[in-house]
């Protein structure tokens, strides 16, 4: 089993659609996959017309009262599995605060899906509170989708600080442009630059395409209704690369 | 997720339509458009994956063609692989991974064959919630079978099955028991490839190479004689077609079993057949013992190469190589003469006259002192006097004993091991088989420690016809030197435990049993027919 956070601090760059585009190609590769939305906006659960809502709420859950084995949802796609939000991981934080090894708590819930599931990915709110930080030391790889701007670079970094100050070295960092527009100067001037300067930015970039914003009239992953368009060939090869990364 | 699934069995397949209006009368549902995918189920020919509670499922469609392994008691998927080609035979022949790890626990040396062809329209219907989420999928299916890939299809019951989807138990309930309380639909619990094989005449389990009489005390001896041929013979021919075609070593291997167990019944049952066929037929058989020998000898080394390989340190291994390419060669040679000889007349004549021999009318054999006893009064008395010559051969046997009194014991445990396999049946299960297991730890031991050193001789002799046949590396005939030495000290520690297992097998309580089931004294119970 290998967990894919679907990170970024800044809000609206990417994360939902990377996660749901991601894991249903995880899927269709065969591979056992597994999203679990931690937004309390419940964005990756509407994606799959599944109700943003689970038995006995999120603390019952990080208890242990509850398996999560049995929150979770089969999606509408082969070997595609989701584990729905709940309005009540707004209050997430002050959740986890209250458990002994607060930052560990997602991890140890994790780990007996680890026979059932290849990949599980994170859908995971912006922001850094005690989710993000469970988030860090739960995941394998750490998908950071970044606009090519000079402003989401310095949030990049903030991230890169935060996780070598807490000594979350393990986590593989992956950053990858996002929402890149073609006719945007800075945009393509970033992409020119940046790889010398964070050599761990993937070559795969999502252009930003009227093509994503349908997942949310169709309810669906893009590969489902237009695998071939180009932010769906663009997922593909950002999937690729994610898995090549995974299996080195 | 694919998940387990229910199933029910319609009437016959034009209530498909029946069924399809009620659903969509009661439930939200979206059909899909109908596919026709054919199943192909492969299992071994004495059904290892069946017996294993396994089925092993080749699906081919449009853009489909995928291979799982599913669990036969609620037909969940253990394994999915996508196939490029044909379904392969052996389980070395698949990617690592669970699915060749399963096959190689199961299968062990035994290919894969195709049992029953299944073909399956199938339209499938989406049970939709309020956010057109599917909560569960219908399957309808209408479907035939065929052996695979030949004949004509044979109708099959029609079936809907409910494919659950994981976290919606509500509607899987609403419809279940729609299908079951309105629809009167009955529960369908069989597997697939048991519903495919009936269609076509067939069950699983129909080949095994273990003995199964029923044999009751009272009857002739020549009756079960009969009866035991009979079954021998039947084992020997359905082995023959994978023999021919060299399709796993077992079908060589089994074929040679059905003829060793003739030759000792032929032997053992005394006085039930008038003796002059007896020698005949001892003779004949003994032939097909010989003609096969050859390609079963290299057949034993490949099946053991691996550990050959894995007995030498690291570094020797490759070495071993043109050892392999030269036992592969001479397997094929040998496999070749063997089989002109089995399609020979004379092979041919032999199975038929013995068919005939075996069909003659009874009384045939009246002339025979021993064909209307009772069987159960004969199996005891062989089997006693027989136990009593391998006590009296093993209690001889001392540290200086010379091979052949070990040679000589071995063949005297295989009669009695063959006598206890013929009539286990006439004895209590739980008393017998420890007899027999406790018998196969002996002898295993006895064929360890003459095999192997047969093995030592023969890798000395493929030395000296590899260096005739032309250039072997120097490495490589070293390398079968390291193995020619392993071989000899595993022999020698095999004389060492020989004690150990005969003590086990001579223990006080063993020579009770044997005394109570078939000694002289034992209670009277074969002549009253009774069970103990
Ligand atoms: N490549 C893209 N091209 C065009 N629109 C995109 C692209 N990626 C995402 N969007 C759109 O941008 C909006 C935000 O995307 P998304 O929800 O995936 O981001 P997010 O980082 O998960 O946001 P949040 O922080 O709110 O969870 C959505 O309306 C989405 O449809
Ligand atoms: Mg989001």
């Amino acid at each position: 089993m290998r967990i894919i956070g679907v990170y970024n601090i800044k809000g609206g760059v990417g994360k939902t659609a990377t996660a749901v585009n991601l894991a249903y190609l995880s899927a269709q590769a065969g591979l056992r996959t597994l999203v679990w939305d931690l937004d309390p906006q419940g964005a990756a659960s509407y994606y799959f017309r599944i109700k943003p809502r689970i038995k006995g709420g999120g603390r019952k859950m990080l208890k242990g009262k509850r398996e999560l084995d049995e929150l979770i949802k089969g999606s509408d796609f082969d070997n595609l599995d989701l584990l729905p939000a709940d309005f009540s991981y707004r209050n997430m934080d002050l959740m986890l605060g209250e458990a002994k090894g607060p930052v560990k708590q997602l991890l140890r819930l994790l780990r007996p899906l680890s026979q059932e599931y290849d990949r599980i990915y994170l859908d995971c709110p912006p922001s850094i509170s005690l989710v993000s930080e469970n988030i860090f030391r739960a995941a394998d790889a750490l998908m950071v989708p970044t606009i090519p701007t000079t402003l989401s670079l310095r949030t990049y970094e903030q991230m890169v600080e935060f996780l070598e100050g807490h000594k979350v070295g393990d986590v593989q960092r992956m950053p990858f442009f996002s929402m890149v527009d073609r006719r945007k100067r800075m945009h393509l001037d970033m992409i020119k630059r940046l790889p010398e300067r964070f050599p761990e930015l993937l070559q795969a970039h999502i252009p930003y395409a009227s093509d994503v914003e349908r997942m949310g009239f169709y309810r669906a992953p893009l590969g489902s209704f237009a695998p071939r368009s180009a932010a769906g060939i663009a997922y593909e090869a950002l999937w690729r690369e994610l898995e090549a990364a995974l299996k080195s | 997720m694919k998940a387990q699934s229910l199933q029910y069995q319609l009437k016959d397949s034009e209530s498909i339509g029946e069924v399809v209006t009620a659903l969509t009368g009661q439930f939200q549902l979206t059909g899909e458009p109908e596919k026709t995918v054919r199943h192909i189920l492969h299992d071994s020919f004495d059904w290892r994956l069946f017996q294993s509670g396994l089925q092993l499922d080749e699906a081919r469609g449009a853009g489909l063609h995928e291979l799982t392994l599913r669990k036969l008691e609620d037909d969940s998927a253990c394994e999915t692989i996508r196939l490029e080609g044909p379904v392969a035979g052996f389980f070395h022949d698949y990617p690592p991974g669970l699915l060749r790890d399963r096959l190689a626990t199961t299968l062990q040396m035994r290919t894969l064959l195709p049992q029953v062809e299944i073909r399956r329209r199938e339209r499938l219907l989406r049970l939709l919630d309020g956010e057109q989420k599917t909560v569960l999928r219908i399957a309808l299916q209408e479907q035939s079978a065929r052996p695979p890939g030949r004949g004509e299809y044979q109708p099959m019951a029609a079936l809907v099955r409910l494919l659950p989807v994981r976290g919606y138990d509500k509607p899987l309930a609403q419809v279940s028991r729609f299908l079951t309380a309105v629809l009167e639909l009955k529960p369908q619990v069989d597997p697939l490839i048991v519903l495919g094989l009936s269609a076509i005449g067939r069950q699983p389990l129909d080949y095994s190479s273990k003995l199964n009489f029923n044999l009751q005390p009272l009857m002739p001896a020549g009756e079960v004689a009969r009866q035991i041929h009979h079954t021998l013979l039947n084992t020997l021919e359905a082995n023959l077609p994978g023999t021919r075609a060299d399709l796993d070593s077992e079908f060589l291997h089994d074929l040679r079993v059905a003829v060793r167990r003739t030759r000792s019944a032929l032997s053992q049952i005394k006085g039930v057949f008038p003796e002059s066929e007896v020698e005949k037929y001892k003779e004949r058989f003994a032939w097909i013992g010989q003609l096969t020998g050859p390609t079963r000898d290299l057949d034993v080394y490949l099946l053991g190469f691996d550990d050959y390989r894995n007995s030498l340190p690291e570094p020797y291994r490759p070495d071993l190589e043109p050892l392999h390419a030269f036992l592969q060669t001479h397997q094929k040679s040998e496999q070749r003469a063997m089989v002109r000889k089995l399609n020979s007349p004379h092979f041919h004549t032999l199975l038929k006259e013995w068919r005939a021999f075996l069909a003659a009318p009874p009384g045939t054999e009246s002339a025979c002192a021993h064909a209307h006893k009772p069987i159960g009064k004969l199996a005891a008395k062989r089997i006693y006097r027989t136990f009593g010559l391998v006590l009296k051969e093993g209690l001889a046997i001392n540290p200086h004993s010379p091979p052949e009194a070990l040679h000589e014991l071995r063949k005297s445990c295989k009669k009695l091991r063959y006598l206890l396999e013929f009539f286990q049946s006439l004895y209590p299960e739980d008393r017998i088989k420890p007899l027999i297991k406790s018998l196969k730890g002996l002898l295993d031991n006895l064929g360890d420690y003459q095999d192997l050193e047969v093995q030592a001789d023969k890798l000395r002799e493929f030395a000296h016809q590899m260096v005739a046949e032309g250039e072997v590396p120097a490495d490589t005939l070293l390398a079968m030197g390291m193995l020619v030495d392993g071989l000899l000290k595993r022999q020698q520690a095999s004389r060492l435990v020989f004690a150990d297992r005969f003590a086990l097998f001579a223990g006080r309580e063993q020579v009770a049993a044997y005394q109570t089931l078939f000694g002289p004294d034992r209670k009277k119970r074969d002549v009253a027919g009774e069970q103990a």
